[in-house]
C-alpha cells in the first residue's frame, strides 16, 4: 500500500480516471495518470477535497478516502451526474470553502484543528455552511459506497439472512 | 367460440390475482400487458452491490428533466440509475394537469407493473372503513361489509405471505401472518412511553407483504424467505416478497391455462350492443402499431385505477356515448390517494450502546385512533403513521466531527433517531376527475390523460393535527432535538394509493360497480383495481386489491359455470 502522502501527492498531480473507477476495477481505484484525466474539478480544487476528504476518513486500521480515491470518485460523479448548474454551484461552493478554511489550509500543518472548527460551527446550528455539508454527505457517502468502505468499515454485509433488532455493541 | 374465456387487462398487483384465480378455475385466461417483458433472471438488479452502482446509484441530473421529470421528483426514493427500467419515461407516456392543479402519476409499464417497486406495506380495512360513508352521508354506502371480504383477506394473505404480529385492533383487523419483523429496543421503549401517554394509540410492527416462514405452496413456486436486504426496489432474487412476477403470475402460469401477452396497449372494450355484453379488446401493439382484436367472455380490468378508468372512456358506443358502463356519469370521477406530508423525528436516548443487525423491510406503525379511540377531532376519519427507531449511523455523513470517530460511527455507540410521517385518508369527491384531453393524443393514438385533482378541507386539517400530534407523540417519548416539517400536503396521486376511478355501491345511477366489482351496466365487465374502492380509508391498500380481486374472480367464474353471463 502507498503511504498517505504518495497517495495524496498522486491525487493531486494527477488522478485516475472517474469512470475507470466506475468500472469497479479495484486496481485502478488509486491508479496515477496525469493532470488532463481530471473531468470536473480544477486541480486546486481536487486539492482541497482531498485534503478534507483525508481528514474526515482518514486511514486507521481500514482505508482511509484516500486509499480509495473518493475525489476521484466524486470528480466523475460531478462530470457525469451533475447538470450544469449543479456543476456551477459545486465550484462556487468549493470556493467559498477555500476561503472559510484559509489560503494555505491544503498545506497548513493545523489543518485538522482548522476543519475540526468549522464542522463544529456547522453542525451545532450554524448557517452559511450549506456547501460544506453537502461535500461532507458527499465524500462520506462516497467512501461507503466503496468495496472497501462498505465492507470494511460499514460492514455491509449482502445478505443479513436475518433481522436482529437489538443487538450489544 | 371466443379466443379467451377471461381477458385480464394487466399484470401488475390486482391484475396477476385475477389472473392466478381465473387460471385456477380452469379458465383460459389472456393477460394483455402495455410495457415490455421483465424476466427476472436478466433485469432484477437487487444482487448489485454499492461499489457496483454507478455515481451512487443516481439517474444524471440532465437525464432526470429529460425522461424522469415526474417520476424521480415522485419517488427519489425508488428510482434509480440501476432499477430506471423499472419507470416509465415521462416523455413516452404524456399526461396533462388542469389549470391550477398538479398531479403526480408513477409508473411502471413491464410484467407486474407496480408490484415489483411498491413498499410492501399490507394492511387490512376495517369495518368503520365499510361504514363510514354511509353514517357520516359521504359520497355512497360500500355494497359490502368486513365479513364480506374477511374470508378473501384470509385467502390472498395465506398465498401472499404477510409478515406481522397479531396486535387484537378491531380497526386494523389481524389476519393470517407469518412471524413479524420485531421491533428494535428503542421502538419498544417509544412504544411504551406513548402507549402510556396516549392509552388510545397503539405502536405496533409494520405488515409486510414479506415470507418469513416459507410454506410448502411458496417454495413451489420458487420463493424463500425474506433475507433482510432492503434492496426491494430493485427485484427480489429471493421472491421473498410478494409481487405479480414472483407469485401470482407463475401460479397462474403452471396451471397451463395462462398466456400473456407484452406491448399491448388497449385501444377500447367492444361492446355488443345484442348481447348488452362486452365481446372483446382492440390492442394496439405498442413496437409495431398493428392493430389486434381478441375476444372473451368475461374481462376484469387491471390496468390501474386511473388507466382503468380512460380505458372506459375511451370504449365509446352507441349505447355508451360516454364511456363504457358510464350511465351514472360517475366513471372517472372520485380519485382519491392518500395525503401525507406531516410528520416528525427526534432523537431518543438510552440505547447508545445498542445497534441492529439486518435491512428489515418495515419498521413501525400507528393504527389510526382518530375517531375511533379518540373522538375531539376537528376533521373526519383519520390517519396512520408509518415509521422507525434506528441508530443515527453515519452513512449520509450528517453528523457532527471529523477524523476516526467520524468514520467508525457507523455501528459504534451512537444516538438513535425516531420518525414517523402520517397517510391520512381523501374523502370521495365528485369533482376530482380524470378524464380524457380533446384533441392531443399520444403516440399509439389514444387521448392523453387529464386529471383535475385538489384536496379538501377534511385532508388540510387533518395533516396539520397529525404534525401537532406526532411531535406530541416524541415529546412524550422523551425525544430531544425534535424536528417537525411545516406540512406541505403531498401531490395529489404521489403516495402513489390510486382510487375510486370507477366506484362500487348499490344504486346503478350512482356507481360503476356492484359489490362484486362487476359493472352494473355490463354484466361481465369487473374492474377490480383501486377504481372500485368506494372510499380510501387510512390503510395502504394493495391488500385490499388483492382480496377483493380473488372474491371477483370467483363469483365470475362461477356466473360463468352457470351461463349466466
Amino acid at each position: 500500500m502507498k503511504t498517505r502522502r504518495e497517495v495524496l501527492q498522486g491525487l493531486i498531480v494527477s488522478i485516475g480516471g472517474a469512470s475507470m473507477l466506475a468500472a469497479c476495477d479495484n486496481a485502478a481505484r488509486v491508479a496515477v495518470s496525469n493532470s488532463q484525466s481530471l473531468r470536473f474539478f480544477s486541480d486546486q480544487e481536487l486539492a482541497l477535497v482531498s485534503r478534507i476528504s483525508d481528514l474526515l476518513l482518514p486511514r486507521t486500521d481500514t482505508p482511509g478516502a484516500l486509499d480509495v480515491n473518493v475525489p476521484g470518485f466524486i470528480d466523475g460523479l460531478m462530470a457525469e451526474w451533475a447538470n450544469t448548474r449543479s456543476q456551477e454551484s459545486q465550484h462556487r461552493q468549493l470556493t467559498e470553502l477555500g476561503h472559510m478554511l484559509g489560503a494555505d489550509f491544503v498545506t497548513a500543518a493545523d489543518a485538522e484543528s482548522t476543519l475540526r472548527e468549522l464542522d463544529r460551527a456547522a453542525f451545532s446550528g450554524g448557517t452559511g455552511y450549506g456547501g460544506y455539508r453537502a461535500l461532507k454527505g458527499l465524500i462520506t457517502q462516497s467512501y461507503f459506497a466503496t468495496e472497501e468502505g462498505a465492507l470494511l468499515e460499514q460492514h455491509w454485509v449482502a445478505v443479513p439472512g436475518r433481522w436482529d433488532p437489538c443487538v450489544d455493541i | 367460440m371466443a379466443d379467451f374465456d377471461a381477458i385480464v387487462v394487466g399484470s401488475g398487483m390486482s391484475g396477476g390475482w385475477s389472473a392466478k384465480e381465473l387460471c385456477e378455475r380452469g379458465l383460459k385466461v389472456l393477460v394483455l400487458e402495455r410495457g415490455n417483458e421483465i424476466v427476472p433472471e436478466r433485469d432484477y438488479v437487487d444482487q448489485m452491490p454499492p461499489w457496483e452502482q454507478s455515481n451512487l446509484d443516481r439517474i444524471s441530473e440532465d437525464e432526470v428533466a429529460a425522461h424522469y421529470y415526474k417520476q424521480f421528483p415522485g419517488v427519489s426514493y425508488a428510482v434509480k440509475e440501476s432499477n430506471k427500467h423499472f419507470w416509465v419515461k415521462d416523455d413516452e407516456h404524456p399526461y396533462e394537469t388542469a389549470a391550477g392543479t398538479e398531479y403526480d402519476w408513477l409508473r411502471g409499464y413491464h410484467t407486474a407493473g407496480r408490484s415489483i417497486m411498491w413498499s410492501r406495506q399490507t394492511y387490512r380495512m376495517g369495518p368503520q372503513d365499510f361504514e363510514a360513508n354511509k353514517k357520516e352521508g359521504i359520497a355512497v354506502d360500500w355494497p359490502i361489509r368486513n365479513e364480506d371480504i374477511d374470508p378473501w383477506y384470509d385467502h390472498v394473505e395465506k398465498f401472499a405471505g404477510i409478515a406481522g404480529n397479531r396486535d387484537g385492533l378491531p380497526q386494523l383487523p389481524d389476519g393470517q401472518f407469518q412471524p413479524g419483523f420485531e421491533l428494535t429496543c428503542a421502538e419498544k421503549e417509544f412504544k411504551s412511553r406513548v402507549e402510556a401517554a396516549f392509552p388510545g394509540r397503539k405502536v405496533i410492527q409494520a405488515r409486510v407483504a414479506h415470507i418469513t416462514a416459507v410454506t410448502a405452496e411458496q417454495r413451489e413456486l420458487g420463493r424463500s424467505n425474506c433475507q433482510s436486504r432492503n434492496r426491494c426496489h430493485f427485484g427480489c432474487t429471493f421472491k421473498a416478497y410478494f409481487s405479480s412476477l414472483n407469485a401470482t403470475l407463475p401460479a397462474a402460469e403452471r396451471t397451463g391455462n395462462y398466456t400473456i401477452v407484452h406491448n399491448a396497449i388497449v385501444q377500447s372494450l367492444q361492446y355488443d350492443e345484442v348481447s348488452r355484453q362486452i365481446s372483446g379488446v382492440q390492442v394496439i401493439d405498442a413496437e409495431t402499431r398493428e392493430t389486434r382484436f381478441y375476444s372473451c367472455r368475461v374481462l376484469f380490468l387491471n390496468a390501474s385505477a386511473m388507466a382503468s378508468a380512460l380505458i372506459l372512456l375511451q370504449s365509446k358506443s352507441t349505447a355508451f356515448p360516454n364511456g363504457l358502463a358510464n350511465s351514472s356519469d360517475q366513471v372517472g370521477r372520485n380519485l382519491m390517494d392518500h395525503v401525507s406530508g406531516a410528520g416528525a423525528s427526534g432523537l431518543i436516548s438510552g440505547f447508545e450502546n445498542k445497534t441492529i443487525f439486518g435491512r428489515r423491510p418495515g419498521g413501525i406503525y400507528i393504527p389510526r385512533y382518530a375517531n375511533i379511540t379518540e373522538h375531539d377531532k376537528p376533521y373526519m376519519r383519520g390517519f396512520g403513521y408509518q415509521g422507525s427507531a434506528t441508530p443515527l449511523g453515519n452513512v449520509g455523513g450528517q453528523i457532527a466531527g471529523i477524523g476516526r470517530e467520524f468514520k467508525q460511527a457507523h455501528g459504534a455507540a451512537g444516538p438513535w433517531r425516531v420518525s414517523i410521517s402520517a397517510f391520512g385518508e381523501q374523502l370521495p369527491n365528485p369533482n376530482n376527475t380524470v378524464t380524457l384531453h380533446p384533441s392531443k393524443r399520444d403516440q399509439w393514438g389514444n387521448p392523453l390523460a387529464v386529471f383535475n385533482v385538489g384536496y379538501g378541507e377534511n385532508e388540510r386539517i387533518m395533516q396539520v393535527e397529525a404534525g401537532k400530534d406526532s411531535v406530541a407523540m416524541l415529546k412524550a417519548a422523551g425525544c430531544t432535538e425534535i424536528s417537525s416539517r411545516t406540512v406541505t400536503l403531498t401531490k395529489p396521486g404521489n403516495r402513489i394509493h390510486e382510487m375510486g376511478s370507477a366506484r362500487m355501491g348499490r344504486d346503478p345511477a350512482t356507481s360503476v360497480l356492484n359489490g362484486w366489482c362487476q359493472a352494473h351496466d355490463v354484466p361481465n365487465l369487473f374492474v377490480t383495481d383501486g377504481a372500485f374502492m368506494t372510499s380510501s380509508a387510512c390503510q395502504n391498500p394493495s391488500l385490499s386489491y388483492m382480496a377483493f380481486t380473488a372474491r371477483a374472480a370467483h363469483y365470475a367464474a362461477d356466473l360463468l359455470a352457470e351461463n349466466a353471463i
